[in-house]
């Protein structure tokens, strides 16, 4: 058993290996990936369109304002709309801040009380967002600094709406290792079985005594090993390109990720099962990878999902695995925080794993 | 002697069609036994059912004395399959074939490389070992296909189509290399195409829409129908065959 297996292995690595195209997209993709989001994180965002609220209509406010705007990045595109239709600015993408000014700002000011000022971001460009958020702190900090007279400095509270949890690239980056591996180790998985089914290799395999048990392990370990090296490279890029923190335990992210791996290679596995040609295996791949990252809180925050969407997302495997990749490597998150989570995956993958293999079992006799 | 193949009433139906039709044969040990048929006689059906790769809809057999039924794993460790398809790995080379199905078969290493070089030698594959399996040319690739379905010395060997597409030269020595295996005690159940490689068969059967039609020995069947050679023989019979299922 364990010789037909490391031969299955050893076989497998070789055929990838031997195989360019696979190559490229096994190792080129990541980098691709990383550095596709890392340009559209350094591009300047500039001129954003800003929605002024002025209620205390003062020369301190005027020059507030006039200082907040002087740059190329906040461009005045209303003034004092109806207040009520601040959210509905951002919907009609009229402007994607909004600076408030409450009407007690010069009167705190003389009275040397806290000052405060606010500002509303449109949250659902996450990269932006983020970005036009640092800039008003810089010209808000510039503002005071110049300011010496002021007692107090002027505190701007922000308010990011549609995305409270401010997505940046801290946030995609692991997000993306996650999805490269799901991706990776889905298609090539079950690719793999459907070529030798097509090819006629697999029936020459039958005919061998090997059991369905080991065709199963050996057919799925090298792309476990390939998933591994997929999120290494896209990690140390990560962190060594554009210098993601890590704050939690790398071997911890390693051991779940052999568990979520299991979920990912199961689903690949099973459609094996169910396709005869290795087109069909890849549609049904990449269908599940779609399904899998539009409903694991990659793009969007699941609880803003419509509810019964969000009980969908129980049934996706990713979900979890996102969880825990961005709390081990954002919050330093420990096992002990992610037990239902990694319970959750366990339970998928011992589920696929079992069907995949009832359905092998009738399908050679 | 025992028996190597036993078949009775061996049907396969897929759907309505009846691809295999209850037949019933024997194939003794050390017998190279000829299963003849015109393109979708259902020769390749009969044959994997015989290797446990399909399930037969009716009927009995049994392969090395293993119930086709109930002793699949058996079977499995008796007999070699060489399919009518190449089905080897054509990103592999030659020799990590030979190697990849041996260690499937869990031949010792030591064992797996004296039998490889052993073979290589036989059937004059040395100089091809290190080229991918794709790339061969199609004669190598066969004699390559053999190397790989006989690495685990197998008592039952079947061969279906195993010379199909290649020249005469090659053929013979393809033969030769049968014959060998022959002597050596293997018994050999091959499909073909070619009637003059029927000939070198002790026995051949003819299968014409999924029944066979004729069995016996080639020289005993030219004589029965005062044929010239074989190849009228099977011409006539099949023909024959197709008037009457017209007429019907
Ligand atoms: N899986 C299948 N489903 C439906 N019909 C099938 C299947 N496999 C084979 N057949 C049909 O059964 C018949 C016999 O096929 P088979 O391949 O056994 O013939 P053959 O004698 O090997 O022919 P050839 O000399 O061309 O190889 C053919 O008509 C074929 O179309
Ligand atoms: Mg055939």
């Amino acid at each position: 058993m364990i010789q037909t297996i490391l031969a299955l292995m050893k076989k497998e690595l070789y055929q990838v290996i031997r195989d360019r195209n696979m190559l490229r997209l096994i190792f080129v993709m990541p980098i691709i990936q990383l550095l596709v989001l890392g340009y559209a994180i350094n591009t300047d965002v500039k001129k954003i369109d800003t929605a002024v609220y002025d209620f205390d209509r003062s020369s301190l406010s005027r020059e507030y304002i006039k200082a907040k705007t002087a740059g190329d990045y906040f461009i005045v595109s209303s003034e004092n709309p109806p207040v009520l239709d601040a959210e509905r600015g951002f919907k009609e993408n009229l402007y994607t801040a909004a600076l408030i000014i409450p009407n007690d700002f010069s009167e705190n000011f003389i009275e040397k009380k806290p000052v405060n000022v606010g500002l509303l971001i449109d949250g659902s460009n996450a990269n932006s967002a983020s970005i036009t958020s640092g800039y008003a702190e810089m010209i808000a900090m510039q503002f005071n600094r110049r300011q010496l007279d002021i007692p107090e400095p002027i505190v701007m509270r922000q308010q990011m709406l549609y995305n409270p949890e401010s997505e940046s690239i801290y946030f995609m980056v692991p997000g993306i290792v996650a999805v490269l591996i799901t991706m990776i180790t889905a298609m090539l998985s079950s690719m793999a079985i459907v070529r030798e089914r097509e090819i006629g290799t697999l029936e020459q395999l039958m005919v061998t005594p090997i059991t369905v048990p080991a065709l199963i392990i050996g057919k799925t370990i090298p792309f476990a090993i390939l998933g591994f090296l997929e999120m290494s490279i896209a990690l140390l890029f990560g962190v060594l390109w554009f210098g993601i923190p890590f704050v939690g335990s790398w071997s911890l992210l390693y051991g779940l990720t052999f568990i979520f791996l299991f979920t990912t290679l199961g689903v690949g596995l099973f459609i094996s099962t169910v396709t005869k040609t290795q087109q069909q295996a890849m549609f049904y791949a990449w269908f599940f990878s779609i399904f899998a990252i539009l409903t694991s809180g990659f793009f969007s925050p699941i609880a803003n999902m419509p509810e019964a969407v969000q009980y969908i997302t129980y049934l996706n495997p990713l979900r979890y695995y996102m969880i825990i990749v961005r709390g081990i490597m954002m919050k330093g998150a420990s096992i002990d925080a992610l037990y239902p989570e990694i319970i959750a995956m366990i339970i998928f993958g011992v589920l696929i794993f079992t069907s995949s293999w009832l359905r092998y079992s009738k399908r050679v006799s | 002697m025992p028996d190597a193949v036993t078949i009775e009433k061996l049907t396969k139906k897929f759907g309505d069609f009846t691809a295999v039709d209850q037949i019933s044969l024997t194939v003794g040990e050390g017998e190279v036994f000829g299963f003849l048929g015109a393109n979708g006689a259902g020769k390749t059906t009969a044959i994997r059912m015989l290797c446990g790769l399909l399930l037969p809809t009716s009927g009995n057999g049994t392969v090395g004395g293993f119930d086709i039924y109930r002793d699949n794993e058996n079977i499995k460790k008796s007999i070699g399959y060489m399919s009518q398809k190449f089905s080897l790995y054509g990103d592999l080379t030659a020799y990590e074939n030979l190697w990849f199905y041996g260690s499937v078969y869990q031949l010792k290493k030591k064992v797996l490389k004296d039998r490889i070089d052993e073979l290589s030698e036989e059937l004059g594959l040395h100089e091809f070992l290190n080229r991918l399996a794709g790339n061969l040319p199609l004669g190598w690739r066969q004699r390559l296909a053999l190397a790989t379905s006989v690495l685990h010395r197998p008592k039952i060997l079947f061969l279906d189509e195993p010379t199909g597409g290649v020249d005469p030269v090659f053929r013979r020595r393809f033969w030769g290399m049968l014959y060998d295996l022959a002597d050596k005690g293997t018994t050999l159940f091959v499909t073909t195409h070619y009637m003059d490689e029927a000939e070198y068969c002790h026995r051949i059967s003819i299968m014409h829409h999924g029944r066979i039609i004729e069995l016996g020995n080639p020289s005993d069947l030219i004589q029965k129908y005062q044929q010239p050679n074989l190849e009228e023989l099977f011409v006539q019979l099949i023909s024959k065959k197709s008037e009457e299922s017209a007429d019907v």
